[in-house]
């Protein structure tokens, strides 16, 4: 079960700080195209926040249909493909966004949620769904939602600072990001190649307490 | 008036009692009338009044009065940006930097078309108003507090030669369909930078909003890195660069032009026809000029690199 544990905890840090490293870098994406103005920050903002609120309910949908990870796994390598894109989805989407939405509000509402909304709604299903798995199997307490999303935002915590203090001054913004798509793949596909459903269907849940 | 007084001398003690409690009160009315002179003075204050201070989505703004001197604050503490007029002689330079950026009109002495990215105070469209009457200006500011404090503060106000827009720089010049032949930078507080507006291809954007023969006029600090990967940013995009560097401050001038009118040395012979405008001298400036400027080895700043926040706070 320690390999269980770890390797979900890996997804939820890893997972955290992709999405949050993506907030950070999606302000350099869009400024070129849209301005550098409040305006631009309410539109990530807001766009990651309606692709968190559809992740996590269709997250705990899955969960509840499927009562497996491997899903959510292979869902995850979409995302992480889709990431890997992004340097080439982003200038394209940009101009052709920009070029036809005058009002940069719209417009970069519009062009964070052709670039965001895949990969960002997926990586957002993984605490709900975490959660959901442990309780299915029998493995939850009191205690168990709060530490898998304290889990995941001090991945976001770490992705959040590390890319915007560091990151940012030592690499382009689309070795970053297809650097974040990388790791995440590997990350997925890993997952994928123990097991994780055999693992947590064999070993039994822990004996109630007397 | 103290004089031993015999202890069982009546009036003495009498004497020495009264003294003792109108001298208290004495040395109180004493101390209040210093304490409200120093109040009334203001030794430390001298004249400088803060006239406002509050927030805007993008600045911390402060309006310092000093006699005529009316100044803008940007930032706290560590942001030290500032630009200031003197109300009474509203074009006279405070800054250094303000008079050097009119080299722009030694390159391009026929301008017509100016675009001014940064408004602060507006100090540079008063000196256009006052005596560059005939040329068009353009102002971009993407801070509507700015703008409202300048017309506030410093008496703005646009001629029917010039325009005030709020928005933000790089998107004005992208929809824009203006030319001009001078496009200026002034943007930049030394404490945030915009970053879209140092890069490659913002520069290849304002160039392709000039005129034949026009320029880009830049503002910067030399004191930091950021002056040295923005100078090699300018040379990877402009044939010709230009650097001016500031005498009393650490304020240097680049000049980006494909193919400018004139060059540095010819100033001195060309400039006949204007060498002053308003207080401020073309030559003086042109001065300034460095023909080998010391500028270490940098990247050049792109959409994709640019780590310009980084760099700002390296001082060389």
């Amino acid at each position: 079960m320690a390999l269980v544990y770890s390797t979900l905890t890996g997804i939820l840090v890893l997972f955290g700080a992709a999405v949050m490293s993506l907030e950070i870098l999606a302000s350099n994406l869009m400024s070129p195209y849209f301005g550098g103005s409040i305006y631009i920050w309410g539109s990530i903002i807001s766009s990651f926040m309606i692709h968190f609120s559809v992740g996590y309910v269709l997250g705990g949908y899955l969960c509840k249909r499927t009562a497996k990870v491997s899903p959510l796994l292979l869902l995850l390598i979409i995302a992480s493909i889709w990431i890997m894109l992004i340097p080439k989805i982003h200038p394209v989407t940009g101009a052709f966004v920009s070029e036809r939405i005058d009002d940069v509000r719209y417009g970069s509402l519009v062009a964070m949620n052709i670039i965001f909304f895949v990969p960002v709604t997926i990586m957002a299903m993984v605490s709900p769904y975490i959660i959901g798995l442990l309780s299915l199997h029998e493995r939850v307490t009191g205690l168990s939602a709060g530490l898998v999303l304290f889990i995941s935002t001090m991945g976001s915590f770490l992705g959040t600072n590390i890319t915007a203090f560091y990151l940012i001054n030592l690499f382009p913004v689309s070795v970053i990001v297809s650097g974040i798509g990388v790791s995440c793949l590997m990350l997925a596909l890993f997952s994928l190649l123990i097991g994780l459903d055999k693992r947590l269907a064999c070993s039994p849940p822990p004996a109630p307490r007397a | 008036m103290a004089k031993s007084c015999n202890i069982v001398d009546r009036e003495c003690i009498l004497t020495i009692h009264i003294l003792a409690v109108a001298g208290r009160k004495l040395v109180a009315i004493i101390f209040g009338a210093v304490l409200l002179a120093v109040v009334l003075a203001d030794p430390l204050g001298a004249e400088e009044k803060v006239m406002y201070e509050g927030d805007s989505i993008y600045n911390h703004i402060q309006i310092k009065r000093d006699g005529q001197e009316v100044c803008m604050l940007f930032g706290r503490y560590s942001d030290a940006r500032e630009t200031c007029m003197n109300m009474a002689k509203p074009d006279q330079s405070l800054f250094e930097y303000t008079a050097m950026m009119f080299v722009g009109f030694l390159f391009h002495p026929e301008t017509r078309d100016v675009a001014l990215i940064g408004l602060g105070g507006g100090y540079l469209p008063t000196v256009f108003k006052m005596h560059l009457p005939a040329v068009r200006l353009d102002t971009i500011e993407i801070d509507p507090l700015v703008y409202k404090l300048a017309q506030q503060y410093f008496s703005f106000r646009p001629t029917p030669m010039q325009t005030i827009t709020v928005v933000d720089g790089r998107q004005y010049l992208k929809k824009t369909s203006r030319r001009y032949d001078q496009i200026w930078l002034d943007a930049f507080n030394t404490d945030y930078i915009p970053v879209h507006m140092t890069t490659r291809e913002f520069l290849q954007l304002t160039k392709s909003r000039l005129k034949k023969n026009g320029v880009i006029v830049q503002n910067g600090h030399n004191t930091n890195n950021l002056f040295d990967a923005q100078v090699a940013t300018f040379r990877a995009v402009f044939a010709r660069v230009f650097i001016f560097n500031g005498k009393q401050s650490g304020n240097s001038i680049i000049v980006g032009s494909d193919n400018p009118l004139y060059l540095p040395p010819k100033f001195n012979q060309q400039a006949k026809s204007r060498t002053k405008i308003g207080t401020i001298d073309l030559l003086e400036e042109a001065g300034k000029y460095a023909a080998d400027p010391d500028i270490k080895q940098a990247k050049v700043l792109t959409d994709d690199f640019n780590p310009a926040n980084f760099l700002v706070h390296q001082e060389h």
